[in-house]
């Protein structure tokens, strides 16, 4: 007769409590909340603590980076109790210490600010480069430390890229090729609808939206290279000399008439700038009319100011019989526009242009009719 | 078959802004940052939204 004996299995210790990150009700990296199931608080008391904190010096950001890099995901293999953090990079946690320390030390030995003014910039930096790469790829905060790593380096990849698109299509559309940047925007579009049917381009998306986004910018704000770049300086002797239009991509554009022998009557003047500054010194005896418009910046004729967003200036006084009306046309993209006198702000021979105490520096439109 | 919503949503306004720079580089519309950015802004709040919309991986 066999007799079978049942052995009594020792029960097992009560494993350690352990901290994880959340793979569910996550927000962003599930650090909050699995700091809440850990110590059994609503997670939206530590969201808000970190948000607070990010206004703190940052502290948050970067405690919450830390957070990122150095506590398990839940589902992270070696995170289980008896896992090994084999699987994660070593480095990476040094570093995580490092960034730990780097945000406890100056609370605890002062000089806080200046190193915040380095680690914050990082931390945004990272932040942004998991939260691209999340876009782009559909990949969240979750895995281990080289994991959240790998996609903060891809997603910063994906921004120097996105900026070097946004610099070419700001420049295209400055020096006119516009068109061709509307054409490769549009046929991104295409691509990218078709893809949702078929096969998701969703990294297709965040390079286009650049390009659109530069090029609508430099167009909307009227930059146009065209005139070239540099400093112009015109002083016309005589109407002759005198140009119908003068255009100037990017710098500074004067017209200097003061030598000028105007005609009587109506004279045109038409000045394009992309970007920069433009002055019309007019002499005394000359009546100005101003049709001007600034996309963003400031125009200044007489005693009229106006300054701001898509700002108009439009003044038409009339001029008695045998005065000159010089008839000025204005179309300034990012800058600004003077029309005056010479004077203490309109100081040619100087170069100096500093707003003075009153609008009379800029001269009166005297010579036209009252 | 399943459709992503974000490249539908993203490729739309991709399309819309294509086809205002189109436009404008034609003449036939007058470009003005007060017009450009609302639509810029929207054009990226509803790609975000869509995004977020769709549960990540």
């Amino acid at each position: 007769m066999n007799e079978t004996t049942t052995e009594q299995l020792p029960p097992e210790p009560p494993q350690p409590k352990r901290l994880y990150r959340a793979r569910s009700d996550r927000v962003i990296g599930g650090v909050c909340a699995g700091l809440g199931r850990y110590f059994n608080l609503d997670p939206i008391i530590f969201r808000i603590g970190a948000v607070v904190l990010a206004f703190v010096g940052g502290a948050g950001l970067l405690a919450y980076l830390a957070a990122l890099l150095l506590i398990p995901a839940e589902d992270d293999p070696s995170a289980e109790p008896g896992g090994t953090p084999a699987g994660r990079n070593r480095w990476l946690v040094i570093l995580g210490v490092i960034v730990l320390l780097c945000i406890t030390w100056p609370f605890l030995l002062g000089g806080g600010l200046l190193l915040a003014g380095l680690l914050v910039p990082v931390a945004i930096l990272v932040a942004a480069g998991v939260l691209v790469w999340w876009f782009v790829s559909g990949e969240g905060p979750a895995g281990d430390a080289g994991d959240v790593a790998k996609r903060a380096a891809l997603g910063i990849g994906v921004l120097f890229v996105c900026g070097l698109i946004s610099i070419g299509g700001a420049w295209a559309a400055a020096a006119g090729g516009e068109t061709i940047v509307a054409v490769v925007v549009i046929a991104a579009a295409v691509i990218i609808l078709a893809g949702a049917f078929v096969r998701p381009v969703r990294w297709l998306v965040l390079p286009a939206l650049a390009l659109a986004l530069s090029a609508g910018t430099v167009s909307a704000a009227g930059i146009d290279l065209d005139g070239g770049v540099g400093d112009r300086d015109y002083r016309p002797a005589s109407a002759l000399d005198l140009r119908d239009r003068y255009e100037l991509g990017m710098g500074q554009l004067v017209i200097d008439l003061r030598q000028t022998d105007l005609p009587s009557g109506d004279v045109p003047l038409e000045v394009d700038l992309g970007v920069g500054d433009a002055r019309v010194v007019v002499p005394k005896d000359v009546c100005v009319a101003t049709d001007a418009h600034v996309r963003i910046g400031e125009i200044r004729t007489f005693e009229r100011d106006n300054h701001g967003v898509d700002v108009d200036l439009e003044d038409r006084p009339d001029a008695p019989a045998g005065v000159t009306r010089l008839l000025v046309k204005a179309n300034i993209g990012v800058g600004s526009l003077r029309i005056g006198r010479s004077g203490p702000e309109l100081d040619l021979d100087h170069g100096r242009f500093d707003r003075g105490p009153s609008f009379t520096d800029l001269g009166r439109n005297s010579a036209c009719a009252s | 078959m399943r459709v992503d919503i974000t490249s539908v949503v993203a490729g739309l306004c991709l399309l819309a802004l294509g086809v205002v720079l189109l436009l404008d580089a034609g003449g036939t519309l007058d470009l003005r940052l007060g017009g450009f950015a609302p639509l810029a802004c929207a054009a990226i709040g509803a790609t975000l939204l869509a995004s977020g919309m769709t549960r990540p991986r």
